[in-house]
């Protein structure tokens, strides 16, 4: 299965290169289609913790893109409170088999590090970052601290 | 021009005609009754005159494939990259060929065709073996291909992402695999690739309709099931119908005709509608009180001059202001009377203001709709009249035609009123505005009239009927010929 050889390939090559960004990477012997990990951004509001999320991949991958969902709750613009993420690089129209876990990874620390407001999936935190940077940094803050994971010691 | 169908269809006295009197007048825009529109207009005053073809499959399969021949010879390329350049293209030959002449490789490059020099992959095989970036498996080097961009992939890879994409609805649109590369993949290198005979011919299937929903020239007809196409040599907004399942539609848009409104505009207000349907919803109860005896009336006729059957008073079911005045130059119920003040008003009392202006439109609109799906009732009593007529020897079958034939030109007139109503709650305020309620409420009045007559008409009243028939239809022309803007 093609889906199987490359992502014991990808999960090989992402464990060998010691992301600062994406550690404590967990994935389920008997399904490698499902990955757990914690993202570790190293910009304010966000290096106050650090972020659960799942990746989940079709059995069609690569031919079709994985899904990515925060698991710990996050005050941002990009992201619900579902935890669903708007991420181009992901969507089925940009979507490319070449495209590696590793670019997909970058690209959402990428977006955690720096908000997007021009296409927001929550209204008023987007608001609130264009109009009133100092108290969206604030409350960020305050939520990554009440909210978020322990970082894993440098 | 053999094998394509004319839209002159000439079944309207076909034998199946008696027994499908009800479904002939479906249709309010019947084309064929020239024995009655004697003085209808020539093509070139008729503003909504429209020149197309109907075309079948194969008639369209062989107007593409000269299209891309005669593309192949100008340019000396492939059939297959003639057929990308022409869908990139909207079809415009001329264009083409100009562009490509101009300077050839950036034109392909443009058309996302031929790769750009500083994006082609230096990822060259090397020795008799390789690894596929896709499915990370060695394998020999005869096992891959790329496209210009030299994105190199095994074909078992190929064949997956072609498979996957058409199932997903693509086609033209099938990009390589590369990341970050745009570069489209031509019909010959899938059909070279893709193994599954029943996939190659899925491909060919949304191709084709991918191709000619690319032509400015050509539209699939909207009707559930049709596989007809519409060919007219100017794309322009006017009213098309298909012989086969008698839809009728915008060609430009492919929705419902809504002459005098312009395409954007129509789409804006059904848009509008549907989000404020809620807000409209009271309005659209089928019953109103009597102005004057207030006894509760239902409407059960296309016609709005409303006659109550208590105390006989004569009203307008629009504004259930006394019909005297809407026979007159004073006909107003159609205009809606903008507050000249709203500038300085509050943001509460301005938006009061929109929503009563909106709701003032939307109502008219409504009204007509419904008024034309009753005009359906109307017929079915027209012909059940029209029985008991000949029965009782008052006129001949014959002589009584003409009563369905004003009913006929009644729905026309009315659908058209309909639609003036997005156009007028769009229009800014000023003469042309002025200009153009004056024209919509010197229809909107005929039109009543007409309805009230077709509702009552007797076997004496021929010529009397076909005088305001006359004068129905031209207000229409006039109020299109004016407004009607393609």
């Amino acid at each position: 299965m093609a889906a199987t050889r490359r992502l014991q390939k990808e999960l090989h090559d992402l464990r060998k290169s010691e992301f600062r960004f994406f550690q404590d990477i967990k994935v389920d012997d008997t399904n490698i289609l499902n990955w757990q990990g914690l993202i570790v951004p190293d910009r304010p509001p966000y290096n106050k913790g650090a972020f659960k999320i799942e990746i989940n991949f079709p059995a069609e991958y690569p031919f079709k893109p994985p899904k990515v969902t925060f698991k710990t709750k996050i005050y941002h613009p990009n992201i619900d409170e579902k935890g669903q993420v708007c991420l181009p690089i992901i969507s089925t129209e940009n979507w490319k088999p070449a495209t590696k876990t590793d670019q997909v990874l970058q690209s959402l620390v990428a977006l955690v590090n720096d908000p997007e407001p021009e296409h927001p999936l929550r209204g008023d935190l987007a608001e609130e970052y264009t109009k009133d940077r100092k108290k969206f940094m604030k409350n960020a803050e305050d939520f990554t601290k009440k909210f978020g994971e322990k970082r894993p010691s440098d | 021009m053999s094998g394509q169908m004319s839209q002159e269809s000439d079944n309207e006295y076909s034998d199946d005609h008696i027994e499908d009197d009800e479904d002939e007048y479906d249709n309010y825009y019947y084309d064929n009754n020239d024995d009655l529109d004697l003085d209808k207009p020539k093509k070139s005053d008729d503003p909504e005159y429209f020149e197309f073809d109907l075309l079948k499959v194969e008639d369209v399969e062989r107007l593409l494939n000269e299209e891309v021949e005669a593309l192949c010879t100008s340019l000396k390329i492939t059939p297959s990259l003639a057929k990308m350049l022409l869908h990139a293209h909207g079809w415009q030959r001329s264009l083409i060929i100009e562009r490509h002449q101009r300077d050839p490789e950036k034109f392909l490059v443009d058309s996302r065709i031929v790769a750009d020099k500083k994006n082609i992959s230096q990822d060259n095989i090397m020795g008799l073996t390789h690894t596929c970036p896709i499915c990370v498996q060695q394998l020999s080097k005869d096992e891959f291909q790329a496209l210009s961009c030299q994105h190199l992939f095994c074909n078992e890879c190929w064949d997956m992402h072609f498979n996957i994409q058409i199932n997903q609805g693509l086609t033209t649109g099938i990009e390589c695999m590369g990341k970050d590369c745009k570069l489209l993949v031509p019909e010959d290198f899938i059909c070279g690739i893709l193994k599954d005979t029943s996939m190659r011919e899925k491909y060919f299937k949304f191709s084709f309709t991918d191709l000619i929903k690319s032509h400015s020239q050509l539209r699939f007809c909207p009707g559930p099931n049709c596989s007809i196409v519409v060919q007219a040599k100017e794309p322009k907004a006017k009213r098309v119908e298909c012989n086969m399942c008698k839809s009728t539609f915008c060609f430009r848009c492919g929705i419902d005709y809504h002459a005098p409104t312009d395409c954007d505009t129509i789409k804006k207000w059904l848009m509008k509608c549907a989000d404020d349907s809620e807000t409209a919803n009271y309005i659209s109860a089928n019953t109103k009180d009597c102005p004057k005896c207030h006894v509760c009336i239902e409407k059960n006729g296309g016609c709005n001059h409303m006659q109550c059957s208590k105390c006989k008073s004569d009203f307008c079911w629009m504004c259930l202001g006394e019909w005297k005045t809407h026979g007159s130059e004073y006909y107003e119920c159609s205009r809606f009377k903008e507050n000249p003040n709203i500038a300085n008003e509050s943001v509460h009392v301005q938006a009061r203001e929109a929503l009563k202006k909106y709701l003032f439109y939307y109502e008219r609109w409504e009204n007509h709709a419904k008024s034309l799906t009753l005009e359906e009732q109307t017929f079915k009593n027209i012909s059940t009249r029209i029985q008991e007529k000949v029965m009782n020897n008052e006129g001949t079958w014959i002589a009584w035609q003409y009563l369905l034939k004003a009913a006929d030109l009644l729905k026309k007139c009315r659908y058209s009123l309909q639609y003036t109503y997005p156009y007028a709650y769009y229009l800014d305020r000023g003469g042309r505005k002025e200009l153009f309620e004056y024209q919509q409420a010197q229809l909107e009045a005929e039109v009543e009239n007409l309805s009230w007559k077709v509702e009552r008409a007797e076997i004496s009243d021929t010529g009397e009927l076909e005088n305001l028939m006359d004068i129905a239809e031209k207000r229409r022309l006039t109020l299109l010929k004016d407004f009607l803007e393609v």
